[in-house]
């Protein structure tokens, strides 16, 4: 039957709604830049002050981590394209008008997801491939580099990606719940950046069991070859930020469905 | 055709819609008539699966919204036309609409043709006007030529050549055979664009019937000038006849019919200028009959205690 509306159908709906309007593009530009802007700047800081730097820095340093910081940047750039997917649709009030379409709100957001996960995946995995390979070849000659041949290396490239990708899915899932901009964008600032300096306030002991369950941290743990003291290995931070992202997931799901479309209230 | 089962929503503490029953049949545009606030917009939204009702349920053609296969292929609406993104251009907006019911792409410049918004297709939705956005919203609603159309309060916003268009339009749609369902606040706008109407006031249903049936039952009034009003009020009030408003110009009579109120006056020999029987406006039988079921009315003169 040709005429019914499917997932498919769905997808590609919110594939043209997602391209036509300009935030979008404005979020995958900012992740652009920031990703290999920062990536450039960073590789080219330690370049030139490599000499300088203390045995222990020079020991501990991880060329592969280090040219994928600029990703923990783009991580907020990430996060407001996944917000602004849903909440722009409560702000315009357009979501009505989107469910009438669209009535099976199981399938719209499947849609939205799909359009959400892949283009933020091909996004992520472009930009920290594009960051490592450009950071390898600006430490080339002055400071060790890592080639994308080793498989440590290589699952970190693309753990890094993924890390972006399922943020993006966990700030939806937060403008899923919350329905406003600013407060979605807000509580997932507050969770990459306050949360890690409330942190500090906590007994040593207690903060290194707390702090590497923190967003960022497991993103820390994902780009690197070698686990990070006090944090998780590559594989279980993956897992662990995958259960956040079901976990939000789930609870703006059921939301969803149970409340009435209505415009905040 | 739309079938209202009994229901009933409720939002924390108000009762926005109190055991509504009723259906809307295809052929004839029905009017949808209550004050602000009266439930219109909510029952409208219950039948778009917008929101759950709290009991009851709505269908359209014998299937809940949210069952629907293709929606926009059995249901066009417009609610709210301003519920767009604004930094989406209308010819996107439709494209995306039509896509996720897998109606072909050359209806959407059939659709912004006929609303005439061909020319300014590729500007962002957040510059148009009210007027404008209500055209595509109807654009919006026409896309999967459904049989079943819904408008909440289409008239605002429209020039006076839109509103004529926008009348003419429902007429047409009812003619092929469609079930239009559109809503107002305004008695005089369904008086002329509606066939038959449904009156709510207060989430509960009030009235229902055609336009004339509506008038005709409504009680007349009769404006008599006369050389001495004290006298003839109090004869009508002596006659079982009720006194609406006394002025200089003369009294507003209703119970009597002019013929009797001649008589009278003839009889206590007062001399009569003027006797003009008034049928009652449709805005005035909207008034009376949803008066006390307005939920935000001002008060008159602080009568009531």
């Amino acid at each position: 039957m040709t005429n019914e509306s499917t997932l498919l159908a769905t997808t590609k709906s919110e594939w043209l709604k997602f391209r036509s309007v300009r935030s979008s593009i404005m979020g995958v530009a900012v992740t652009v830049l920031l990703t290999i802007g920062l990536g450039v700047l960073i590789t080219t800081l330690v370049r030139t002050h490599w000499s300088q730097l203390s045995p222990l820095r020079i020991a501990t340093f991880d060329p592969v981590s280090s040219s994928l910081r600029g990703s923990l940047f783009a991580q907020f750039a990430v996060g407001v394209i996944g917000t602004l997917l849903v909440t722009s649709e409560y702000t315009s009030g357009s979501i009505c008008t989107t469910l009438t379409a669209v009535p099976n709100r199981f399938r719209l957001i499947g849609g939205k997801c799909i359009v959400l996960f892949v283009t933020m995946l091909i996004l992520g995995e472009f930009v920290c491939f594009a960051a490592f390979l450009i950071g390898q070849r600006i430490y080339l000659g002055v400071v060790p580099t890592a080639s994308i041949t080793n498989g440590a290396v290589l699952r970190s490239v693309i753990l890094a990606g993924l890390y972006l990708a399922l943020l993006a899915l966990f700030a939806f899932a937060l403008g899923l719940m919350l329905r406003q901009s600013a407060a979605a964008i807000s509580v997932f600032v507050s969770l990459l950046l306050i949360v890690p300096i409330i942190g500090l306030f906590f007994p040593q002991n207690w903060q290194n069991d707390f702090m590497r369950f923190e967003p960022s941290t497991l993103g820390v743990s994902m780009q690197s070859p070698f686990a990070p003291s006090n944090s998780f290995g590559a594989w279980s931070a993956t897992l662990i930020l995958l259960a956040y992202v079901t976990g939000a997931m789930a609870i703006a799901v059921v939301l969803f469905l149970r409340r009435d479309a209505g415009s905040n209230q | 055709m739309i079938k209202i089962d009994h229901l009933t929503k409720r939002y924390r503490d108000t009762l926005a819609v109190d055991d509504l029953d009723f259906e809307v049949k295809p052929g004839v545009v029905t009017g949808f008539l209550g004050p602000n606030g009266s439930g219109k917009s909510t029952t409208m939204r219950i039948i778009l699966g917008l929101d759950h009702p709290t009991k009851g349920q709505a269908t359209v053609n014998g299937t809940r919204y949210a069952e629907l296969k293709a929606p926009m292929r059995e249901v066009g609406a417009l609610l709210d036309a301003k519920a767009v993104h604004p930094g989406r251009t209308a010819r996107n907006h439709l494209r995306a609409l039509a896509t996720s019911n897998q109606i072909k792409k050359s209806r959407v410049d059939e659709v912004l043709e006929f609303v005439g918004i061909s020319a300014v297709a590729n500007k962002k939705v957040g510059t148009y006007s009210l007027g404008m956005s209500q055209r595509l919203g109807i654009a919006g609603a026409l896309l999967g030529d459904p049989g079943c159309l819904l408008f909440d309060e289409p008239v605002n916003g429209l020039d006076p050549e839109g509103i004529k268009w926008i009348r003419e339009f429902f007429r047409t749609l009812a003619n092929e055979g469609r079930t239009v369902f559109v809503s107002s606040h305004l008695m005089s706008e369904m008086a002329v664009s509606a066939d038959e109407i449904i009156v709510i006031g207060r989430g509960r249903f009030i009235t229902s019937g055609s336009v004339d049936d509506l008038t005709k039952n409504a009680e007349g009034t009769v404006l008599v000038r006369a050389s001495d009003h004290d006298k003839l009020a109090a004869l009508v009030t002596a006659n079982h006849g009720v006194v609406h408003d006394a002025t200089d110009e003369g009294l507003t009579i209703a119970g009597l019919s002019s013929d009797q109120i001649g008589q009278l006056s003839f009889d206590a020999g007062i001399t009569v200028y003027e006797l003009t029987p008034q049928r009652a406006s449709l805005e005035e039988v909207f008034m009376d009959l949803t008066a006390g079921a307005v939920e935000y009315g001002a008060q008159k003169g602080g009568s009531r205690a």
